[in-house]
């Protein structure tokens, strides 16, 4: 753990907002532009990371100094979806032994020196937060990422994470709109379909740093569902990834 | 030994043979992670070296509530609430009694979406008032909790939660409960499909292979605790352009219902992604109340009226 320069917890109040995605294309984007990059994946009952990365068929390698993690597209890669028989297989645990394996995640890992690792987490504030919190108190999590929809059902829920986050002393690093704006493919009207603006809004409420819009963007659902990256072309979409990658850089630098 | 990933027998070898202190102290643990207090009596008899068969969980059947369908999905942000609220409006709108309840206890969405923010719950006669709006009762952990306080609850808590909205709520004589699961196969859907006779659960998902994965998990979660289910809603199906009626599938095509097809499950109707629903949504004024002629709560209606059909031929 300690070779990590910087640990970031991906979280959301509420589910479906895309935080794997973000996650996922964070995690690419960063890798994309030099810097060496892991993802965590601690979503237990739904480990979507696997697909986003196309190794759904890994099998985890066990070595004298740790656990493997795959590695695709140049980030590497660790989820308990690795550790199941099958693909489809549901992961009935109770709490206790979700925690348990989180801290085994967590200690047994090998990933080497990296210079990012981003924590994918379920949505909400659950057992498997509490755990990832409180396993990483030793070695400090660096700050948590906000990621949401612009729509109030999304907001309302906003409002505990960030009250999550300030009492398991998580620094904010800022809030993330995501599926902000769809553009229409053959007439250009721009739908605002989960609306937008209010992340910016409620950033500004709450003094945290307002990250960045990401637009609805159906190819890159497309890409994200085979497992591609983004970054082979430049568009609006890695564009806006781009300026939130480096927003975030901005916001660790100003802490340290 | 790591005890913690032997199978239930070999823990009842090792506790058999009379273990040692530290060694039942690990064993304790390990049957922990399974709901050591129903357990525990097995364990102690176990040390005195008899036999017990652990029996099944029984089902407990509310006599209130005439038919319980819980609204399910593996994966978050696929529509559960919304399409949960709307079908609940959908079937009070036939002249049925329909209650709501609020699982998802991390992120409770129904005060939202039922134009009932801020609200509190009352309690009269030692049981918890629900809350009605537009003709139907509803419950969620959001009235009894202040808004913007983070619920930071583990399993256990989560269950009682869950047991008290169930048993303690006034619901009074219901036709259909109609039940906003949290996503995934965690302790509360859980609880509700180990303690709970179900009608049959709806399962909600978007067209994209993302979200299908983590439903066919669900499918299989709700397969092994024996739990019915009822179909399969996609939601968010295509997109239509309000300039030029385009239809865009912008979360891919048709995924959920081929899914339906190939593992043999009842595909219940398509809902497209339209700004309007999620307009009313937000406002709180669902879209089959505000604008109960639209081509969406046709939709929410059609779905509403396979749900029916599917309890009476029960």
């Amino acid at each position: 753990m300690k070779a990590i320069k910087r640990k970031i917890l991906i979280v959301s109040g509420k589910g479906g907002v895309g935080k794997s995605t973000m996650s996922s294309q964070l995690a690419m984007g960063i890798a994309h532009f030099g810097s060496k990059v892991g993802v965590l994946d601690v979503d237990i009952c739904g480990p979507s990371l696997p697909k986003l990365f196309n190794c759904e068929d890994y099998q985890i390698v066990s070595q004298e100094w740790g656990w493997i993690p795959a590695i695709s597209n140049g980030v590497s890669v660790m989820s308990v979806a690795f550790m199941l028989p099958n693909r489809d297989s549901p992961v009935i645990w109770r709490g206790p032994r979700k925690t348990n394996i989180i801290i085994r995640f967590l200690k047994d890992t090998y990933w080497g020196k990296l210079d990012y690792l981003l924590i994918d987490t379920p949505p909400g504030t659950s057992d498997e937060h509490l755990s990832t919190i409180s396993s990483l108190k030793n070695v400090k999590v660096d700050g948590a990422v906000i990621v949401t929809t612009p729509q109030e059902l999304a907001l309302d829920t906003i409002r505990r994470e960030i009250t999550f986050c300030q009492k398991m002393n998580v620094t904010i690093l800022g809030i993330v709109e995501n599926m902000s704006g769809y553009v229409c493919p053959c007439c250009d009207e721009i739908s605002d379909i989960f609306s937008t603006g209010g992340a910016e809004e409620l950033a500004n409420e709450f003094d945290i740093p307002f990250l960045g819009k990401v637009p609805l963007d159906p190819s890159v659902v497309q890409l994200c569902d085979t497992g591609k990256t983004i970054w082979e072309t430049e568009n609006q979409y890695s564009d806006s990834i781009k300026n939130i990658i480096d927003n975030i850089e901005i916001e660790i630098n100003k802490i340290q | 030994i790591n005890l913690f990933w032997c199978g239930q027998d070999m823990l009842r070898w090792i506790a058999k043979r009379k273990p040692y202190p530290h060694q039942k102290r690990l064993i304790q643990y390990a049957y922990s992670a399974d709901s050591f207090q129903s357990k525990k009596h097995e364990f102690e008899k176990l040390k005195q070296g008899k036999r017990k068969e652990a029996s099944a969980p029984t089902k407990g059947r509310l006599t209130n509530m005439k038919h319980i369908i819980p609204i399910a999905s593996g994966k978050g942000g696929v529509g559960k609430s919304t399409t949960a609220v709307n079908i609940a409006l959908s079937l009070a709108a036939q002249n049925l009694t329909v209650g709501l309840m609020d699982a998802d206890v991390h992120g409770p969405s129904i005060p939202t979406v039922m134009n009932l923010k801020g609200k509190k719950a009352i309690v009269e006669n030692q049981k918890i008032q629900p809350l009605m709006n537009f003709g139907i009762k509803c419950m969620s952990t959001g009235f009894l909790v202040d808004e913007d306080k983070a619920m930071i609850w583990r399993g256990p808590m989560v269950i009682g939660a869950i047991r008290q909205i169930l048993t303690s709520v006034e619901w009074g004589e219901l036709d259909y409960l109609i039940i906003d699961l949290p996503p995934g196969t965690g302790d509360a859907s859980l609880t509700l499909a180990q303690e709970v006779e179900i009608d049959g659960v709806v399962i909600v998902s978007t067209p994209q292979d993302l979200a299908l994965a983590d439903v066919s998990r669900g499918v299989q979660m709700f397969n092994t605790v024996n739990v019915p289910i009822l179909g399969v809603v996609e939601n968010m199906s295509y997109h239509i352009c309000e300039n030029c009626g385009n239809h865009s599938h912008i979360f891919g095509d048709s995924g959920a219902e081929n899914m339906a097809k190939n593992m043999n499950l009842q595909f219940l109707g398509k809902i497209p992604l339209h700004q309007n629903i999620r307009e009313t949504t937000d406002k709180g004024q669902p879209i089959v109340v505000s604008q109960p002629k639209s081509q969406f709560t046709q939709a929410y209606n059609s779905i509403a009226m396979n749900i029916i059909k599917y309890c009476t031929n029960k």
